[in-house]
């Protein structure tokens, strides 16, 4: 089978297998046969033998790395990009944050070293507590929320009838709205004063006098949390419909000819069968939540007084607000990592998927 | 035998009816912010306020939507520049970068590879905030701040990951042995990459790039924190301060809410399918 020496070579994994040799893999096709013969096999003597009679260390690592030295030509740009734009940028703020980068420092670039002080000063600062604690509350009350609500739109469109596919696709026309947008329609439905929540509340007779809905932190938090709950939902259901749309009709239709109910078939079948997809969305609609900003900056604008502020907004508070560029760094590196502990558990649960592809 | 009879109306002619009616239900549920939004947008100025807002339309009159064109024209041409300007950068980095990964996986190289996609998947984990206190002391010194160029790099971190993403889980379906072929002709990474397998990945550079500009057409964070000056507004910003500086006028407001959808919905209406499917492929296989 010539044409099989010929071609697999290039491929590179048949290469392998076929040469047995590290370096067969990103050998040209001559190269890879020279490699059959056993004298020229990739032990470092009888290879070193060879290199000297012909060409010099250098050129001979140059020339068996040859393919994977141009294509890492073509990711060089990629890298660059990423150091410049990430590792950069993070390393400049990690050091704003420990310096006392007041408004001095804005001009100069950089300001009086003062090791872990922002952050001491920051753990200990009241309106942290409650950025901390509202993150908290914000994140769990919206996964919770977006994903229950998900997966029971997921489920009752996960059936045959008449329009589904139709109403199914409405469900994600609120995507189409940038956050800000989505964040100023519903600033303007809950004002007090002609909001049409308020209007709707008053003619259903459920309130007489309208509510100020931006007047206490509990109400603040509500609304943001709502606001972004209706955001969430056709990620959630979308990823979730399609997943279940993976799970095979006949494990559903052998369940219940086993005599199992609908909530059996949903918590023994769909339920284990679901866990992979509902993992990652769940740990996407966390990395989303955390990062909210627009929505809470339109509504709430963190107030009042401080009330509705998430770690998010409170960073920008601090930074451009007060011009206390190094609290703000502190309070951003802290939501960072918190950030990259979730991705830690985001790229474990999607590894094998990754390694895969 | 009633019993029986009963369930077989339920069966034959509730349930198909009851089915579709409920989604309607949830469906309307969902859509009444945006409805509202359509609505009031319709209205006459003088009555949004005044008028508790009903649900059923009153009026169809385009002035707000006149009004928000001469406010906000600027801030769309704006948006429009700074989303084909990250489009452009964010593929012209992503796109060798995926074809490089590709074919890094393909020989003894899927360590490299795996690496590559840990670091982006990483990276678009980092908040925008965490980035833009930075950034803008950075573009400072480098005379970025309130500029197109500075919001094009920065909306272009979260489009440069996406898209190498994207782009590398589709150029992973492309079989080995069209590239092969072309390493037999003669041709080299550069040729192979250009002439097979860029426009054989072509659905996925342009729902990449269709993803890309959305991003930056919906980004706020960036255009809030990077143009303290305002005299580069995107629509995101040019709508906040729209709303800030006419707290009583909703009308246009509400109507430059219906504009910063209109590339969405296009994009979409277009095709859904094939852009949900890159999707998918970005946010599901890594």
């Amino acid at each position: 089978m010539p044409r099989q020496e010929w071609s697999s070579p290039v491929d590179g994994r048949q290469a392998t297998e076929l040469v047995g040799a590290e370096e067969g893999a990103n050998a040209t096709p001559s190269e890879a046969l020279v490699r059959l013969c056993p004298e020229s096999g990739s032990h470092d003597a009888s290879a070193s033998q060879l290199r000297t009679s012909r060409t010099s260390p250098l050129e001979h690592w140059l020339r068996v790395h040859r393919r994977q030295l141009i294509l890492a030509a073509f990711v060089v740009p990629s890298i660059t990009y990423v150091i410049i734009f990430f590792a950069y940028p993070l390393a400049y703020g990690l050091m704003m944050s420990l310096e006392n980068f007041g408004f001095g420092a804005l001009v100069k670039g950089s300001g009086p070293f003062v090791g872990l002080h922002n952050y001491k000063v920051e753990i200990n600062d009241p309106t942290t507590r409650t950025a901390l604690m509202n993150t908290g509350i914000f994140l769990v009350a919206s996964v919770v929320c977006q994903f229950g609500l998900g997966l029971a739109i997921a489920q009752y469109f996960n059936r045959r009838f008449f329009l589904a596919r139709f109403l199914r696709s409405l469900i994600i026309v609120p995507w189409l709205f940038p956050p800000i947008a989505s964040g100023t329609i519903f600033s303007i439905m809950f004002q007090s004063d002609g909001g049409t929540i308020n209007s709707i509340l008053r003619d259903l007779g459920v309130i007489h006098a309208p509510i100020f809905w931006f007047d206490s932190a509990f109400k603040a938090m509500f609304v943001i949390i709502l606001v972004n709950v209706w955001i969430g939902i056709p990620f959630n259901m979308l990823l979730l419909y399609s997943g279940l749309q993976d799970i095979p009709k006949d494990l559903q239709e052998a369940a219940a000819l086993d005599g199992a109910g609908p909530w059996r078939r949903f918590r023994f079948v769909t339920m284990p069968l679901l866990r992979p997809v509902a993992l990652i969305v769940i740990m996407l609609g966390i990395m989303y939540t955390v990062k909210t900003f627009d929505t809470v900056i339109v509504l709430t604008n963190g107030g009042p007084d401080n009330g509705s502020q998430l770690m998010s907004t409170w960073a920008y508070t601090l930074a451009f607000s007060n011009f206390q560029f190094g609290l703000g760094a502190a309070i951003g590196n802290m939501l960072l990592i918190f950030c990259m502990i979730v991705a830690f558990f985001y790229i474990r649960a999607t590894r094998r998927e990754v390694l895969m592809a | 035998m009633n019993q029986l009879s009963l369930r077989a109306i339920w069966r034959g002619y509730l349930r198909p009816a009851a089915l579709p009616l409920g989604a309607l239900g949830i469906v309307a549920v969902i859509l009444l912010p945006i409805y509202f939004t359509v609505v009031a947008s319709l209205e006459p100025t003088s009555s949004i306020q005044a008028l508790p807002l009903t649900l059923v339309p009153k009026h169809f009159v385009f002035s707000n939507y006149r009004a928000a064109i001469d406010a906000e024209s600027g801030s769309v041409l704006t948006s429009l520049i700074i989303g084909a300007g990250t489009v452009a950068l964010s593929l012209a980095v992503a796109l060798p970068a995926a074809y490089g990964l590709t074919k890094l996986g393909y020989l003894n190289s899927r360590a490299i590879t795996s690496v590559a996609i840990m670091v982006l998947l990483v990276t678009q984990m980092v908040p925008g905030i965490s980035l833009s206190l930075a950034f803008y002391n950075l573009f400072r010194h480098i005379h970025l701040l309130n500029s197109i160029p500075g919001l094009i790099l920065a909306d272009s971190t979260s489009g440069v990951p996406f898209a190498v993403l994207v782009l590398r889980a589709y150029m992973a379906t492309i079989p080995a042995e069209l590239s092969d072929a072309a390493y037999v002709d003669g041709a080299g990474e550069w040729r192979t990459f250009r002439s097979v397998i860029a426009p054989l990945a072509l659905p996925a550079i342009v729902s990449a790039g269709l993803f890309v500009f959305l991003f930056a057409w919906g980004d706020f964070l960036y255009a809030f924190t990077l143009t303290a000056g305002g005299s580069v507004n995107p629509l995101t910003t040019g709508l906040y301060r729209f709303f800030s500086s006419n707290y009583i006028n909703w009308g246009p407001v509400l109507a430059t809410v219906v504009f910063a959808a209109i590339p969405a919905a296009m994009i979409l209406s277009f095709g859904q399918r094939y852009v949900l499917g890159g999707l998918r492929a970005g946010s599901l296989k890594g």
